[in-house]
């Protein structure tokens, strides 16, 4: 039930725009995460989606029920809208027990104590804080605390819970955990999430479907493999996976067919399209991209090698830069192996999607086979 | 022995070590010795006492004065009255600077008011401006006949007489004090609001508070501590005032303690003085002892920084504009007005009579006539006027050059042996006049300095002695912003020019002072502008030939030479408002950013 519609929805501050005609919707039950560079708009969108903020033009519909609308002069105020926000920093009031932090949220909806009581417990055990209840905040730890606005945020049972980047201040590990239970929780919960981050890893792990923004325009609104695998533009492609995506200037030297060939400065390579949003022409300027773990290193010597310029190993997996020429490629190898510095290797290109972007417009033009010629 | 002469000659090759060592005795000798004097002359017969005092030679031993003050038919009128007026004085004006500035703070940084820019910057003037200039306004405003005077503006133009409750004593103390004191608040409390979390009250928006539930259980419980340390803060210097009781409550005989310490010693009986002035220390220390406890414990209270910048602002809708225009009004009437009056009534010969007739530059360039003011001649070709000046000037110079100094040597040998006890002692030391109410502080060196003490001689109706008390008495802002350059500067760069060998007197003076030169300047600045308007450190302590402007604008002030008062007042205003903005143009300080009183 609780859906989530942005349409138009424009926030100006003074003549910039933190967000640029956003049309977004989100459904029941999706856990959406807001990605992008810090100063893209995530989270002014997620404080309009709230209330705290205005937006200067749009409309914001909840669960089929316009809260905003610069059009109809609609404006409901945050408390009417049923939302629940997790603070990036938390937020708890240091002046209050983690009881009475979690409890004044109930108290203000005129909860009976019994309720507020039975309410507490409960979420004490959800989140695995029932013997903190007493403490101040000051006296937990980071996580403690994260677990606290957890708590305090689903205790009324909001519709929606809107997260503003509530991992950032944890630590690696405890990152990693609360990433893991956040999604267990949402699961077990049965809300729709919007959820603020700009650790695209974050992004990829728990979202149902990612939104990336730039500069306030939405980029591309798409499950996580799908952002990872056709991305819409350059942009896109170069934001998510790290590390990241090889790009080439290339032109167009020739179409035959599905067959295209390409010449960048040194190299000059064919390209199979299996997948075409835009045809292409010779003489297009365009931008090849190859994911690092797309490109395969065998030892032998065959037709095309390259030269190993430098590694970094980390046991999973093994981040090569290597040359063409004087093309660098970087090349992601996974398992416990390494490569001599200076040392020449086979390369080769064994997958299908690789893509091919315009390079006037950024957009992707398609996907599919490369091969050295 | 030769193992010890070894370890202090390999302590001293340290220049913070000799340094600290050195302040250490020169600063016990000048804030710790003194109290026990003036606790020695509150048991001593003065010649002013032998009379009252049967059988007495000066320099005996006596009880009297304790006696005098706490348990005799005069202590009523001496001591508890006043006692019970200061306290009444003192909290009424914390309420009034409390409710003023926090008012003004909220509406500044939680609304859509109008204005903001300016009226920040307004909120500051009654705090850079001295204290006295706005009880001069009062007056020069709601004066009545019921003394013997001139009426007031008010009653000029309205014809209204103003009654005495409203004209002098506790009612106008109380206003112009308090109105002193709530830039101060609205600094600390809007400082505190400005960075207290937004997200806290965002958190109970969204948990659907209401806005009055809000203010009483989120934001008010977080500043609680801010407001509790203004109270305090507001409270010991409005305990610690002279001038505004002086020249509102002296018409009507209303006391408070310092007037009181005013009139004792330099009247009859200076035990019974040093008991007052011995008393307001040791409030003076309490209070802000148990405010450093607090600001200690605030830790407790600190929370991570949120972006601020996001607050959604409270919608004032269809009162921001009145409320923008009446907070504007008020400012203006406080801030601006005063100002104009000093001129106003500087240019009318006949006081009372506002014509343009009776207008004349008299006050500021006449020669002076005998059936004016004792022909007193005008301001600018007054020559005791310039000697004021001259004497303000070359005192406030003095005050800062050794305050300033003192304060860099201070921040140095503390900064470097930070942690140690004598580097805690020293700096608990320069802040310990800070504690001290100005006027008792003029009152013990009055004590300690009246006589010869081993190689110093006596000091009394020396220049001398005023920068004296005014260098140690200053010494806090100095001391803080010294500790704060090094501090701020880290070791390394220090350590570097080390390796180097660069000496300590090159190092000091081509890499510390020059780095943090901002600092180091209003280190040197705050002394003095503080200095060109105290009045109630210096007044005990001048003499007819070392007179600076304050005290002879208090005297004018009390022989009703009012016109030349207020061409004082302006004076120094004008001089202050211009080293101020100097200040704060070079280096971003300001008075309102001392750490106040």
């Amino acid at each position: 039930m609780p859906e989530i519609i942005l349409k138009n929805l424009t926030k100006t501050f003074g003549s910039v725009n933190a967000v640029d005609n956003l049309d977004l919707t989100i459904e029941d039950r999706d856990f959406v995460t807001l990605l992008g560079p810090s100063g893209c708009g995530k989270t002014t969108t997620l404080r309009m989606i709230s209330g705290l903020e205005t937006p200067t033009v749009g409309e914001i519909s909840i669960g089929g029920r316009v809260v905003f609308s610069s059009e109809k002069q609609i404006n409901l105020s945050p408390d009417k809208r049923d939302v629940g926000l997790l603070f990036q920093n938390y937020a708890l009031w240091p002046h209050m027990t983690v009881l009475q932090n979690i409890a004044f949220g109930l108290e203000n909806m005129k909860w009976s104590k019994e309720e507020i009581r039975k309410r507490v417990k409960e979420m004490g055990d959800l989140v695995k804080i029932s013997d903190l209840l007493d403490r101040y905040p000051s006296e937990l730890s980071g996580g403690q605390q994260q677990r606290v606005a957890i708590a305090r945020t689903l205790a009324p049972n909001p519709k929606v819970l809107l997260m503003d980047e509530p991992l950032s201040n944890l630590d690696a590990k405890l990152r990693m955990e609360m990433r893991a239970e956040l999604k267990r929780l949402h699961r077990e919960i049965e809300s729709t999430v919007v959820y603020v981050t700009h650790d695209q890893l974050e992004a990829m792990t728990l979202a149902t479907k990612v939104c990336l923004l730039e500069e306030g325009v939405l980029q591309q609104f798409a499950p996580p493999l799908v952002i990872y695998d056709q991305p819409a533009n350059v942009f896109v492609g170069d934001f998510i996976g790290n590390p990241s995506m090889n790009f080439f200037d290339a032109k167009v030297d020739r179409v035959e067919g599905e067959m295209i060939v390409l010449r960048t400065s040194e190299l000059r390579l064919e390209m199979l399209l299996m997948k075409k949003d835009y045809e292409v022409k010779s003489g297009d300027e365009v931008i090849i991209g190859l994911r690092p773990e797309d490109i395969e290193l065998k030892p032998y010597i065959g037709e095309n090698t390259c030269t190993i310029y430098s590694t970094l190993p980390s046991g999973m997996e093994t981040v090569v830069r290597a040359k063409i020429k004087n093309t660098m490629f970087s090349i992601v190898v996974f398992g416990r192996v390494d490569f001599v510095v200076d040392s020449v290797m086979e390369i080769s290109f064994p997958s299908s999607n690789y893509l091919l972007f315009n390079k006037e417009t950024k957009e992707k033009i398609g996907a599919g086979s490369l091969k050295l010629t | 022995m030769k193992k010890l002469v070894n370890r202090l000659l390999a302590y001293f090759s340290k220049p913070e070590h000799t340094i600290l060592v050195v302040l250490l005795v020169v600063l016990i000798y000048l804030t710790i010795v003194p109290l026990f004097y003036i606790g020695v002359d509150t048991l001593t017969v003065h010649s002013a006492e032998v009379r009252r005092i049967r059988g007495s030679s000066v320099g005996d031993f006596t009880t009297y004065h304790w006696e005098y003050v706490f348990n005799s038919a005069a202590s009523d009128n001496l001591f508890y009255k006043p006692l019970i007026n200061t306290l009444l004085v003192a909290i009424a004006t914390c309420a009034f600077a409390l409710i003023v500035g926090g008012f003004f703070a909220w509406m500044v940084t939680r609304t859509n008011l109008r204005f903001k820019k300016s009226i920040s910057t307004m909120m500051l003037f009654p705090y850079i401006m001295p204290s006295w200039t706005l009880a001069m306004a009062w007056l020069n405003f709601f004066k009545n006949k019921s003394i013997g005077g001139v009426p007031g503006i008010f009653t000029a133009l309205t014809g209204i007489e103003t009654a005495d409750w409203f004209a002098y004593g506790f009612v106008p103390i109380v206003l112009v004090l308090g109105m002193h004191y709530a830039p101060f608040a609205f600094i600390l409390i809007g400082g505190i609001l400005r960075n207290m979390d937004a997200n806290l009250e965002e958190a109970a928006v969204i948990l659907k508070t209401s806005r009055l539930r809000i203010i009483l259980k989120i934001t008010v419980p977080i500043v609680m501590p801010a407001i509790l340390s203004t109270f305090l803060l507001v409270f010991s210097s409005a305990m610690s005032a002279f001038a505004v009781p002086s020249f509102l409550g002296g018409p009507v005989r209303y006391q408070v303690l310092t007037t009181q310490l005013y009139r004792t010693i330099n009247g009859v009986n200076p035990g019974a003085g040093y008991i007052i002035a011995s008393f307001m220390i040791v409030v003076g220390v309490a209070i802000l002892t148990i405010n450093q406890i607090i600001i200690g414990k605030r830790k407790g209270f600190t929370t991570v920084t949120g972006k601020s910048g996001n607050i959604s602002l409270v919608n004032l809708r269809k009162l921001r504009t009145p409320v923008s225009a009446i907070m504007m009004v008020i400012l203006v009437a406080v801030a601006i007005i005063p100002l104009l009056t000093f001129a106003a009534q500087s240019f009318f010969v006949e006081p009372g009579n506002y014509s343009f007739s009776n207008l004349s530059t008299i006050f500021w360039t006449g020669e002076g006539s005998p059936d004016i003011a004792n022909g007193e001649p005008g301001i600018l070709k007054n020559k005791y006027v310039y000697q004021g000046l001259f004497n303000s000037f070359s005192l406030s110079l003095v005050v800062a050059l050794i305050a300033g100094t003192i304060g860099i040597l201070i921040g140095y040998s503390v900064a470097k042996t930070r942690g140690k006890f004598g580097s805690n002692m020293v700096d608990r030391l320069a802040f310990f006049p800070y504690l001290i109410p100005s006027m008792a502080f003029g009152a013990i060196y009055l004590s300690m300095f009246s006589v010869q003490r081993g190689f110093i001689p006596p000091l009394y109706g020396t220049f001398a002695i005023l920068a004296l008390v005014g260098s140690v008495k200053y010494l806090p802002f100095a001391s803080r912003a010294g500790i704060n350059a090094i501090l701020q500067l880290g070791k390394e760069i220090e350590e570097a020019a080390i390796i180097l060998g660069v000496r300590w007197w090159k190092r000091m003076v081509k890499i510390i002072i020059p780095i943090q030169k901002p600092t180091v300047i209003s280190g040197y600045l705050l002394p003095f502008i503080s200095s060109m308007r105290e009045l109630a450190l210096y007044i005990l302590l001048v003499t007819p030939a070392t007179s600076i402007l304050t005290t002879m604008l208090f005297k004018y002030n009390e022989k009703g030479w009012n016109q030349y008062a207020n061409a004082i007042v302006l004076l120094i205003i004008g001089i202050v408002l211009i080293f101020n903005f100097i200040i704060n143009k070079v280096t971003g300080a300001s008075l309102d950013k001392g750490i106040g009183g």
